[in-house]
């Protein structure tokens, strides 16, 4: 119950609960292999870091995503979920 | 006996693989757990990697372990502190005890959600029942795919059980420096092998097969883990003899001391757990390090007076210029008092004098300095006056930086691994100015208490700390993953999972929680229903009350004024003190309560420019305004010093220790003399403490005579129940939560509200956010709280409502004990959350 309204908080604070994430920049984390395979930089919407490994994107057209290209452009996983959101798995040391 | 096929496990998911040295998380690259694999996750639905039972499933769904027939069991923990989610994200599809077939889903999840709200993804597969496997993957794997061969041939050697009844060894203690390791493990199990008996090794619930190198590594045995050997069949007794005497020996491992670890056999205890006293709150998992000063060699002789003279010379010299460093490093902190402290200790001239006498004998510099301060250690040792005994570590310690700079040795900066949790008989400030605290998450002493250096430090840098644990934590082996929970005060040898993470969620929880009150700390304590309450400080010093600004603090509640001069041999000129008044009470303003209370020292309090008798039971004897009515002019001195700042704040001026209602009335006439003296036509308002309970019941007779009560919590609650609330064994229930002071604080609260005046609550009883409601309920018009708790009180008022406040505490007073009110406002505080919660939705 109390638990529930410091999740609440927590949630609000800050979409991912690591600070030094939170706090990494956000523009050009692609590098510009993966912007083109990923549809070019117009074919995204938003992206972040979350979740130590990954980045998420949101894409206008999952149409465009290039699952070889990617790979091509060193990125070794990319899960593909609803909504245009992708996560691409870029590994520990890629912040 | 059957042989057993190689087991493959499947790839419970599709993913990236990673080493588990890689994951950053200690609990899980610790191999604490067990040994495995992780992947990063590209599929959303968790699949059994073997057929077998599910042996185990968290209730969140973020974990699951499945065994299969021959005993192998696989955990599998989706992400990384995902058990903070309580189960969002998570479908279970699978039962506990449910037979589950290879590659049947277990567990769904929302890989979204979870990457959004938890801190990885990253998932965790591990062979928890400890057989070698070989990894058959790597790079991309997809579900379904062989992941893991797992070994299982020697961990099920010994089916053929032997019948009848076990024997069982008395319980030993392991010597070996790091467990039962490959080697010792399989001298182990090849000595039980010779006989026919089925033999079992035994640590607290779990159990091993004696003959199984595997499963007695699996056991992960520590230095002094308490062990047991079983056995059942024919030749029973003599394997137990056997493997009794092979453990006890080192099974082939040279171990320190082969006497004295048969001596702790005698001494064992079941050791999963070691208790303390909590000298700083919190919680930690890291690895232990012990810390060991070295022995320094001393010759007595010296070599001719004059160049040891010198040597003393320049080693005062260089320990004077090295604390001032480090006071200059540490500005503003504790520690910088700590070594200012030091300092003046290297020009005490008895401790010189006693060192010169020596050098004149011919004694060595180093022999002269050390025998002086150990000589005079002992002597504030012997006066047994728990404060003086701190200050012999400090003597001590001062003592042996000196003796190190004589000597030419080195101090060799810690080199400290990642995570430690310190292990020390007793931290000394040098020890601990030198510290990387990035690195340390927390302390363990032997020795100390709450007053302690170690207890300071670790409250200041808000990391958890206990003192009072028994001599065996020193035995403990560097490395050791071990469990601190300060706030239970128990440091736990073989923490688990489930614990790890429930400490883990409530230590971020905490963090989130402060960030937050503190960014609302100016924000005024008014509860739900509009009932305002005051939030005040509790301070020993001018920073304190600025700090206590920044914090939302609407003003002093109790300015502890002998605090002010607290390291003085002499008393402070009148002017001095006015001047530290009249900062303070400017710093705070005319529209804020300033309370002073008076000089309040005593046996158990010693100031030093107030000598006294010692006596025989200081906590019954001149204390307070007892001991000021005994010496009225420190009171004149003291009254005239505070009525310099009238003006400036609106002045209170409190009597401690007031049991009297004479007491009352001499004291009050002083300041009316004072004042006069002063040409004040007004006086400051003048209230007494509460912490005597013959003033609480006689409050009523008191309050027509005072202007406030402020009631002192910690005294009143020692005296009430009669337990010195620093006794080893009566602290624990020394509980200002008892109904007994509780039922005071009501009086107290009922008499003075009769009378027009109000009260406060100084007392640590303020500072405990459980306790708000209660004191609230009562009626307590302003808590005064120590600074750093200042948002976390305020924000907690905010939470509550006074009539519900009322109607608890009524039920409180008629409740049995202390943990029964405990256990009442925790059951409110938890309704109470979940009613606002739901307001917000």
């Amino acid at each position: 119950m109390f638990e529930k309204l410091q999740r609440a908080f927590w949630k609000a604070l800050t979409p991912d609960l690591i600070a030094e994430t939170v706090a990494a920049p956000v523009q050009n984390e692609l590098s510009a292999d993966v912007l083109s395979a990923l549809g070019g930089e117009g074919n995204i919407k938003s992206q972040q870091h979350v979740a130590l490994t990954r980045v998420r994107v949101q894409l206008q057209d999952v149409a465009e995503l290039d699952a070889a290209a990617l790979k091509a452009a060193g990125v070794p996983g990319v899960m593909v979920l609803g909504g245009g959101v992708v996560h691409l798995l870029t590994g520990l040391n890629s912040v | 006996m059957t042989a057993t096929q190689p087991l493959e496990l499947l790839a419970p998911l599709s993913g990236v693989l990673l080493a588990l040295d890689t994951v950053p998380d200690p609990v899980f690259s610790s191999r604490l757990i067990g040994d495995g694999l992780c992947i990063d996750p590209t599929s959303q639905t968790l699949c059994a990697p073997l057929a077998g039972v599910i042996s185990n499933i968290q209730d969140s769904g973020h974990a699951v372990s499945v065994t299969d027939d021959n005993g192998v069991q696989v955990l599998m923990h989706i992400g990384l502190d995902t058990v903070n989610l309580a189960g969002q994200g998570f479908t279970r599809l699978v039962q506990e005890g449910q037979r589950v077939a290879v590659g049947q889903p277990l567990i769904e999840f929302d890989a979204d959600y979870v990457a959004l709200n938890a801190r990885s993804l990253l998932t965790l597969v591990l062979v928890v029942s400890g057989e070698p496997f070989t990894v058959l993957a790597n790079g991309l794997v997809e579900v379904g795919q062989p992941l893991m061969q797992v070994s299982p041939g020697e961990a099920i050697e010994a089916t053929d059980e032997e019948e009848g009844d076990a024997l069982f060894s008395k319980p030993l203690t392991l010597p070996n420096a790091n467990g039962l390791h490959a080697r010792p493990a399989a001298v182990f199990a090849q000595a039980a092998k010779g006989f026919n008996a089925s033999i079992y090794l035994h640590k607290q619930t779990q159990s091993a097969n004696a003959k199984s190198l595997v499963a007695i590594m699996a056991l992960q045995t520590a230095h002094g883990d308490t062990l047991q050997v079983s056995a059942a069949g024919e030749d029973a007794e003599a394997a137990i003899k056997a493997l009794v005497t092979l453990l006890v020996e080192g099974c082939g491992e040279t171990v320190a001391a082969v006497a004295e670890a048969v001596e702790a056999v005698a001494a064992v205890s079941s050791a999963t757990l070691l208790r303390g006293v909590c000298a700083s709150p919190g919680s930690a998992f890291g690895q232990v390090v012990q810390v060991v000063e070295p022995e320094l060699a001393i010759t007595e002789q010296g070599a001719g007076e004059a160049a040891e003279r010198a040597a003393l010379q320049r080693g005062l010299l260089a320990a004077t210029e090295a604390l001032q460093a480090l006071q200059a490093k540490a500005a503003g902190s504790a520690q910088a008092e700590i070594f200012r402290a030091h300092q003046e200790l290297l020009e005490d001239p008895t401790l010189l004098e006693h060192a010169h006498d020596l050098l004149a004998e011919g004694k060595s510099a180093a022999f002269a300095w050390n025998s002086a301060t150990v000589a005079t250690a002992e002597q504030f040792k012997a006066l047994g006056n728990t404060l003086l005994a701190e200050r012999a570590a400090d003597l001590a310690d001062v003592g042996q930086r000196v003796l190190k700079l004589i000597l030419g040795v080195q101090d060799s900066a810690w080199d400290l691994p990642e995570r430690a949790i310190l292990i020390a008989e007793q931290l000394t400030p040098s020890q601990t100015a030198s510290l990387d605290t990035r690195k340390v998450l927390g302390f363990v002493t032997v020795g100390g208490g709450a007053t302690s250096h170690v207890a300071i430090l670790a409250r200041a840098l808000g990391l958890p700390a206990i003192c009072g644990v028994s001599l065996q934590v020193l035995s403990l082996a560097n490395g050791k993953q071990v469990l601190l929970d300060a706030d239970k005060g128990e440091l736990h040898l073989n923490p688990d999972l489930a614990e790890i993470e429930r400490l883990e969620a409530a230590r971020q929880q905490q963090t989130l929680r402060r960030q937050r009150e503190v960014a609302q700390a100016s924000l005024p304590a008014t509860t739900r229903d509009g009932h305002h309450v005051e939030v005040t400080a509790n301070v020993a010093s001018l920073q304190e009350v600025e700090q206590s600004l920044t914090l939302g603090g609407e003003g002093v509640g109790l300015l502890r004024s002998e605090f002010l001069y607290l390291d003085r041999n002499r008393a402070p000129s009148p002017e001095e003190q006015a001047g530290t008044y009249t900062a303070i009470a400017r710093a705070l303003g005319a529209e804020r309560n300033l309370v002073v209370r008076t000089l309040d020292v005593g046996g158990d309090k010693p100031l030093a420019y107030v000598p006294m008798e010692a006596e025989t039971n200081p906590f019954l004897g001149l204390r307070g305004i007892r001991l000021c009515l005994e010496r009225p002019e420190l009171l004149r001195e003291q009254f005239r010093a505070i009525l310099a700042s009238a003006g400036f704040a609106r002045l209170h001026i409190m009597l401690p220790m007031v049991s009297l209602l004479s007491e009352l009335h001499l004291a009050r006439k002083i300041l009316e003399e004072e004042a006069a003296a002063l040409g004040l036509n007004e006086l400051p308002k003048l209230g007494i403490m509460i912490e005597v309970p013959s003033a609480a019941l006689m409050a009523d007779v008191f309050a027509p005579h005072v202007d406030f009560f402020s009631i002192g919590t910690n005294d009143l609650t020692q005296y009430t129940l009669a337990m010195d609330r620093d006794h080893p064994r009566l602290a624990s229930q020394a509980d200002s939560f008892h109904p007994a002071v509780l039922r005071l604080i009501a009086t107290t609260v009922k008499a003075a509200h009769a009378h027009g005046k109000w009260v406060g609550v100084c007392g640590a009883l303020a500072s405990e956010a459980l306790a708000v409601p209660v004191l609230i309920g009562l009626g307590v018009d302003e808590l005064s709280v120590s600074v750093p708790l200042i948002p976390t009180i305020k924000a907690t008022v905010r939470e509550l409502d006074l009539a519900d406040c009322q109607i608890i505490a009524r039920q409180i007073l008629g409740l049995e004990e202390a943990a029964q009110v405990r256990e009442a406002l925790s059951q409110y505080h938890a309704a109470t959350v979940e009613s606002s919660s739901v307001l917000e939705h």
